[in-house]
């Protein structure tokens, strides 16, 4: 994290206030510190030592989704959420991480069989293994999630590893078209081990050899967003230990995918995994952008023609730049009705632990994105992040807008009723 | 001066305790605008959603003798909605209710706090067209642009936002709440203290909701882009077309240090060597926007325009268009302070005024960018300077203050769109009379005997 990042970069804001047009947040509220502009205004006067005391600057720290939607209006190109992360990470290592932090990034996430376990004690308590089956949201909010009031998912029963061997052939192994390696993360892990079984049928099925490295581990993106990049570094080491020889690594997850691509900036210089993180950004996939490349076999089975729309997990659409790929595989896809829905690219309101540290703010981003879903009628929403997953199935039910969600492998491989869970 | 704890506590009973604001990190982001050099900070933001609690604010701060600075989005280049008296900023951006669009009578009655890009995506809903476009239109407020007396590249052909304003609900210093105006086309009662409020920069009253007239969006529209080896050349074309008789929508101009900018970014395949261009914008019924398009183009290459291009479809039309916003944003990019002139002069004085500019920047050696709305004589001259290198900012003050005295002298306007504020109080002396000042000192008397709505702008402090 370097001091340009919190002077220079901040200090290029004109202050045309652009980004307001677009911030999900401040379209809650209009409130000069929730919005990039007034967030970098701050940094810079705590940079200079010109800031005045007061909880308000941690509080505008936090009141940040990340979703990167400003830089994209921003006529001055300043990456605010990059910004915002580097001054969690000082705050960090100003006052250290806090206690709650501290339990879920050093403890559960370095150690997911711990984090299976607690998932699963968590699922038995009364009243929070939703027999709706509405599905947890980040694992890293696993603590937190009690006071939250949002219904924990069924878990996946087995895990994916457990569902997957090591390597997994293509059906006619002699036309194989080349090795991916399967990056899981703890959504498709733990959650939706059945949509993750699902892209791996696909890829596979598309002629690729699939590896699924046992000793992956959680990306890490919870703890680097929150400033804990001690933790972060060590989760990203682990996973650029696990991953082998490939021509490509593939990821369901938006927000995987993104941390995966930026492995060589977390790191520090001098640090032996840097120069192997930034040759790994360019094999790095997101599943939709990877299949659309590709091709795919087959067309999915489906009882009568579906109305679709397609949510833009922020770290794919703004993080990644991925836009079209999703749109083009669903609008080639026999029988479907595609309607693009109004606002597709604005944030579902998850953002990992923001849901549950802005509980009121979360909830209204997802009232206006499940209004605008329910305008187009449509029999399933379909994204390609676990976390818009959670938040989207939470928000049908919360709304009653009968819309199943779907992640993008599991639409293209098969649909079959009420089988939204991953199970 | 500081706010009593029994001021703090009435605001919070008048607002709801979320209504209001005192920490002072939460001060440090409406201590600014979008100019580069004014602060000033408050003690207090509240945020009304209601016009009887502005009232009941305002009572209180008459009371209490407490500066009050309306703020909307903070996107003024005049350091206006800076509050450096301190006191109660008074943020309006949660009254951003649309209250009535009216199809029938072409009128939209809308809160100040909504933004202006937001009504025009509800009014497009009905094909319904309100023409005032500040480049700020992604997150200026309506109270904002009515205040600042706001327009942008559509003045040459349908004016300003005062040109729409037809009444409005107001909250006076006293705390009263009054209706000015009405909803009709024609309205002559007195005096039209509608227009007095608008560009009024927050000094006379509390502007709660305005009421404006609205037009039926053009059939068709037809952009073309002229390519000149001489900036001057350009300025002459401006006039040309406008003395033909030939109205565009809009006409707006970017020089060579733009045209640079827009090639390293986003190239468009324009001549590096080109000293300016000029974007003209044609609207309305599509047979008059085609012979339109033809005089354009050929008073254009009359006037020298070494190359005329129109828009080949709707998207390349885009791409110009999206190319002069850039140009925007590439100048405020570009240096640690920036001098952004807003001076105005009749379309037959823009050549000269531009010659001027050009003049002032080899003597002073400096970068100024030339940009603007040429149609309607509107340039926004910006001066690339750095406020911590002492020399160079004198050089750049003087040769902002020459820019005044030249569009002065031109029969022009120090100001055409941005307002006074803080940024041209010393120049308010040059561009008017003594005995002018002083009235206005004395309409802000009668409206505000204490003078406690946005003190210390427009006018130096005596």
């Amino acid at each position: 994290m370097t001091a340009s990042l919190l002077t220079d970069a901040p200090g290029r804001c004109m202050k045309c206030g652009f980004c307001m047009s677009n911030c999900p947040v401040y379209g809650i509220d209009p409130i000069e510190s929730h919005v990039a502009r007034g967030r970098n205004m701050l940094i810079l006067q705590k940079q200079a030592g010109t800031l005045p005391p007061g909880k308000a600057y941690v509080q505008s720290l936090s009141h940040c989704l990340l979703c990167g939607r400003c830089r994209a209006v921003c006529p001055a190109k300043v990456s605010s959420p990059e910004i915002t992360v580097a001054a969690r990470a000082a705050v960090v290592r100003q006052q250290g991480v806090s206690w709650s932090q501290a339990l879920v990034f050093r403890g559960i996430l370095k150690h997911r069989h711990l984090m299976a376990h607690l998932a699963g004690i968590a699922a038995r308590l009364p009243g929070l293994g939703s027999k709706q089956g509405t599905p947890l949201r980040h694992m890293a909010d696993m603590t937190a999630v009690v006071s939250a009031g949002i219904a924990i998912p069924r878990l996946s029963r087995p895990f994916l590893a457990d569902r997957l061997k090591s390597i997994r052939k293509p059906p006619d192994p002699s036309a194989t078209r080349g090795r991916v390696v399967f990056f899981a993360g703890c959504g498709f892990e733990f959650f939706f081990s059945g949509m993750g079984q699902a892209m791996v049928e696909i890829l596979t099925r598309s002629g690729f050899e699939v590896v699924y490295p046992q000793s992956q581990g959680c990306c890490g993106i919870a703890a680097y967003n929150a400033g804990d990049v001690k933790t972060a570094r060590k989760m990203a080491s682990a996973n650029l230990s696990a991953f082998t020889d490939c021509d490509a690594i593939v990821t369901g997850c938006a927000t995987c995918g993104t941390a995966l691509k930026h492995y060589g900036h977390w790191l520090p210089q001098g640090n032996g995994l840097r120069a192997a993180a930034e040759s790994l950004a360019g094999k790095v996939w997101d599943f939709s952008h990877f299949v659309h490349h590709h091709g795919f076999p087959g067309q999915p089975r489906r009882k009568r023609p579906l109305k679709v729309t397609y949510h833009d997990p922020c770290h794919l659409r703004w993080h990644q730049g991925i836009i079209e790929p999703p749109r083009r595989l669903l609008a080639g896809l026999q029988d479907i009705d595609y309607v693009e829905m109004d606002g597709a690219d604005a944030c579902c309101g998850l953002a990992g632990s923001f849901a549950i540290t802005h509980q009121e703010t979360s909830r209204a981003i997802q009232a206006k994105k499940m209004a605008a879903i329910a305008r187009t009628k449509a029999d399933v929403v379909v994204t390609s992040c676990p976390g818009c997953i959670v938040q989207l199935m939470d928000g049908a039910q919360r709304h009653h807008v009968p819309v199943k969600v779907m992640h993008i492998g599991q639409m293209l491989n098969k649909f079959e009723a009420g089988a939204n869970h991953g199970e | 001066m500081s706010l009593s704890k029994e001021v703090i506590q009435a605001l919070a009973e008048i607002t709801g305790k979320d209504g209001m604001r005192v920490d002072p990190v939460d001060m440090s982001v409406y201590a600014y605008d979008a100019t580069t050099r004014w602060r000033g900070m408050p003690e207090a933001v509240v945020f009304p959603t209601q016009v009887d609690q502005i009232s009941a604010i305002m009572a209180l701060a008459n009371a209490h003798i407490i500066p009050v600075t309306v703020r909307g989005a903070g996107t003024s280049l005049s350091g206006g909605p800076v509050p450096t008296a301190g006191g109660i900023v008074m943020c309006m951006t949660r009254m951003n209710r649309i209250l009535n669009i009216d199809t029938d009578n072409f009128t939209v009655t809308a809160e100040v706090g909504v933004v202006l890009n937001d009504l025009n995506m509800a009014l497009a809903k009905h094909n319904l067209f309100f023409p005032p476009d500040p480049q700020s239109f992604l997150a200026a407020t309506l109270g904002g642009c009515l205040s600042e007396g706001a327009g942008g590249p559509y003045a040459v052909k349908y004016g300003l936002f005062k040109h729409y304003i037809l009444g409005m609900t107001v909250v006076l210093a006293s705390g009263d709440i009054l209706k000015l105006g009405g909803n009709t086309m024609k309205n002559v009662t007195g005096y039209d203290l509608p227009q007095l409020l608008c560009g009024a920069e927050g000094t006379l009253a509390v502007i709660a909701d305005a009421t404006f007239r609205l037009l039926v969006a053009p059939q068709a529209k037809q952009t073309v882009m002229a390519i000149f080896d001489d900036v001057t050349q350009a300025g002459k074309a401006v006039h040309r077309v406008r003395s033909a008789g030939v109205l565009p929508a809009k006409i707006e101009m970017i020089d060579n240090w733009v045209i640079r900018r827009i090639e390293e970014h986003t190239p468009l395949g324009l001549p590096l060597s080109a000293a300016a261009i000029l974007l003209f914008q044609m609207d309305g019924m599509a047979p008059a926007v085609e012979k339109e398009t033809d005089q354009v183009i050929e008073l254009c290459r009359k006037t020298g325009a070494a190359e005329v291009r129109p828009a080949k479809d709707a998207t390349e039309a885009q791409n110009f268009w999206t190319a002069r916003s850039f140009g925007f944003s590439a100048v405020f990019g570009s240096a640690p302070t920036l001098i952004s002139e807003d001076v105005v002069v009749p379309t037959s004085r823009i050549a000269d005024l531009i010659q001027c500019i050009k003049a002032l920047e080899r003597t002073h050696d400096l970068t100024i960018v030339l940009l603007g709305h040429a149609g309607d004589g509107n340039l926004h001259p910006c001066i690339l300077t750095d406020m911590d290198d002492a020399d160079h900012y004198e050089r750049a003050q003087m040769a902002s203050n020459a820019i005044f005295d030249a569009a002065l002298a031109f029969g022009g306007a120090i100001s055409g769109e941005h307002g006074i504020g803080l940024e041209k109080q010393q120049i308010l002396k040059k561009a008017m009379p003594a005995q002018g000042i002083d009235l206005l000192k004395q309409i802000k008397r009668a409206f505000d005997p204490k003078g406690i709505l946005n003190p210390g702008k427009i006018w130096e402090a005596s």
